[in-house]
């Protein structure tokens, strides 16, 4: 095994396993040897937390579990950022505000989708979870944002996301929608008006290049 | 009440719960987003109606419409350092619609603080909530204190300490969801083992509400009694919630729900009722239900 694709492998572990300290390292020690930041998110970061969603889909993870990977991921991404910025990677593909709606507490897949959208040239505003409609409004106003996304894992709370559409509507903004969750299809973005629709990270990265570029 | 005189009735017969009071109001006017809690000063003659739907359908303990009536979670809602009141006039509430045909249980749900690694709250910041909400439950004449939907056990046994220092009864029931191993709340804790503590910690009857349907709560109820010799509470939704234009809709019927509150029954719990999406008509199917089968 490579030095790169021994230390990839270890990231991708210290996130599954959700170790905010070796994380940190480790990232480190992949851009110093020579891994780009894109490589470090995609082949490190990014397979670990996946494989942390997995497991939480099979019932082998529960929530502590998950969170502890997200902060490990968190943790890393504050290292691999910077590095991002100095690799062009900041932000000439459009301004994303992202966020799980009010009322929802769920982390994972919505910062996998912002990471996947930093990793990948969009300046992204993490809102966190528990956002507010007038948050998304106040911050998509601020960042002149090309794209809002919105994720709810709930069925008690997807409802949210269609207040979402209507609200930036009525604030005369021109960002467009991307909507995420479990609950939530493709059936249900054309209900409420939303733009667009992802069942998962890689595809979102597709959607929201899309919705920005407004090609079809 | 004294925690000896509940579990007597439990002997001799089979307590029925009531059933949703959120899920009631929203279908009563109450706004989405709006906490219940706002009712019991805005509205009570609206809360009193649910409570009689209740009575009137043959409940045996009424829960008061305290739910989110601890202090972090008025405080979210907006009545911030109005714990004592808003239990004491819920209380008031409810005793009105029950009189002498049901017993006041106060209600006592999850703080909305996490702990770590999910949130940073400690279990110290939650057992003052709990000890300030129990308080005023049991200074305004609560007859039992129940506490619900709990996800996390630490939680869970925080909550059952402060509520058994009022020396009234004491039922808590958890949240769990059927995982790949069995049944487990969403931060891991097994049904069976959960249970247990609680009971070890002295919760008078401990059990599941909320999350699953009827019939997923039946075999809950049998891997509670293979680990508790506690009395069972076991109180269901009426089925999954689905998101309409008009609202949130469950899709259980009164029918389906009775007859898997006697399964329930059969399986072990002593206590049954309902939670979101049940309403008087769902207490009033298994009521009926329950004498027809004969069980005590």
């Amino acid at each position: 095994m490579t030095e790169a694709s021994e230390v990839l492998a270890a990231l991708s572990r210290a996130v599954l396993e959700g170790d905010d300290e070796s994380v940190v390292g480790l990232a480190r020690r992949a851009l110093d040897g020579g891994l780009t930041p894109l490589e470090t998110i995609e082949q490190g970061l990014v397979p670990g937390i996946r494989r942390a969603g997995e497991l939480w889909e099979e019932g082998e993870y529960f929530l502590p579990e998950l969170v502890s990977s997200a902060q490990a991921m968190k943790a890393a991404m504050e290292v691999v950022r910077p590095a991002l910025a100095r690799h062009g990677g900041g932000g000439e593909l459009g301004r994303v505000v992202i966020g799980t709606v009010h009322g929802d507490i769920h982390d994972i897949g919505k910062t996998l989708v912002g990471t996947l959208l930093a990793a990948n040239g969009f300046a992204v505003s993490d809102e966190g979870v528990d956002v507010p409609l007038e948050r998304f409004v106040d911050r998509a106003r601020e960042l002149d944002a090309d794209l809002v996304c919105a994720s709810a894992l709930l069925t008690t709370t997807m409802a949210e996301q269609r207040e979402l559409v209507g609200a930036l509507r009525r604030a005369g903004l021109r960002a467009r929608v991307m909507v995420g969750g479990a609950p939530a299809s493709r059936e249900w973005a054309r209900e409420i008006g939303a733009h667009g629709y992802a069942d998962n990270a890689v595809a979102a990265v597709a959607v929201a290049r899309r919705l920005v570029t407004g090609e079809a | 009440m004294r925690p000896e005189e509940l579990r007597d009735r439990l002997e001799e017969r089979v307590l029925l719960l009531d059933g949703g009071m959120g899920s009631l109001l929203m279908s009563a006017g109450l706004e989405r987003g709006r906490a219940p809690e706002f009712w019991n000063l805005e509205h009570p003659e609206r809360v009193e109606a649910a409570h009689r739907g209740y009575v009137e359908a043959g409940s045996d303990i009424v829960h008061a419409n305290t739910f989110g009536a601890s202090p972090p979670k008025l405080k979210a809602a907006g009545l911030e350092g109005r714990c004592r009141e808003v239990n004491a006039v819920a209380v008031t509430i409810a005793r009105r619609a029950c009189r002498a045909a049901a017993l006041v249980a106060g209600d006592l749900g999850p703080t909305g603080l996490l702990l770590p690694p999910v949130g940073q709250a400690t279990v110290e910041e939650m057992a003052g909530a709990f000890r300030e909400q129990a308080n005023a439950l049991a200074e305004a004449g609560a007859d039992l204190l129940s506490i619900e939907t709990m996800y996390d056990l630490r939680e869970a046994l925080v909550a059952a300490e402060a509520a058994r220092a009022t020396g009234l009864p004491v039922l808590v029931s958890m949240t769990f969801e059927s995982r790949k191993r069995g049944f487990f709340t969403i931060m891991g804790d097994p049904l069976g083992a959960s249970l247990a503590a609680l009971a070890d910690a002295g919760a008078d009857a401990v059990g599941c509400n909320c999350s699953v349907t009827s019939s997923v709560m039946v075999g809950m109820i049998s891997e509670a009694r293979r680990s508790v010799s506690a009395p069972i509470v076991a109180q269901p939704n009426a089925g999954q919630p689905r998101v309409t234009p008009e609202g949130t809709a469950y899709d259980a019927s009164p029918k389906a729900f009775a007859r898997d509150v006697v399964a329930m029954v059969e399986a072990g719990a002593r206590l049954v009722g309902g939670c979101c999406g049940t309403t008087p008509a769902f207490i009033a199917c298994a009521r009926a239900a329950l004498g027809t089968a004969g069980v005590r």
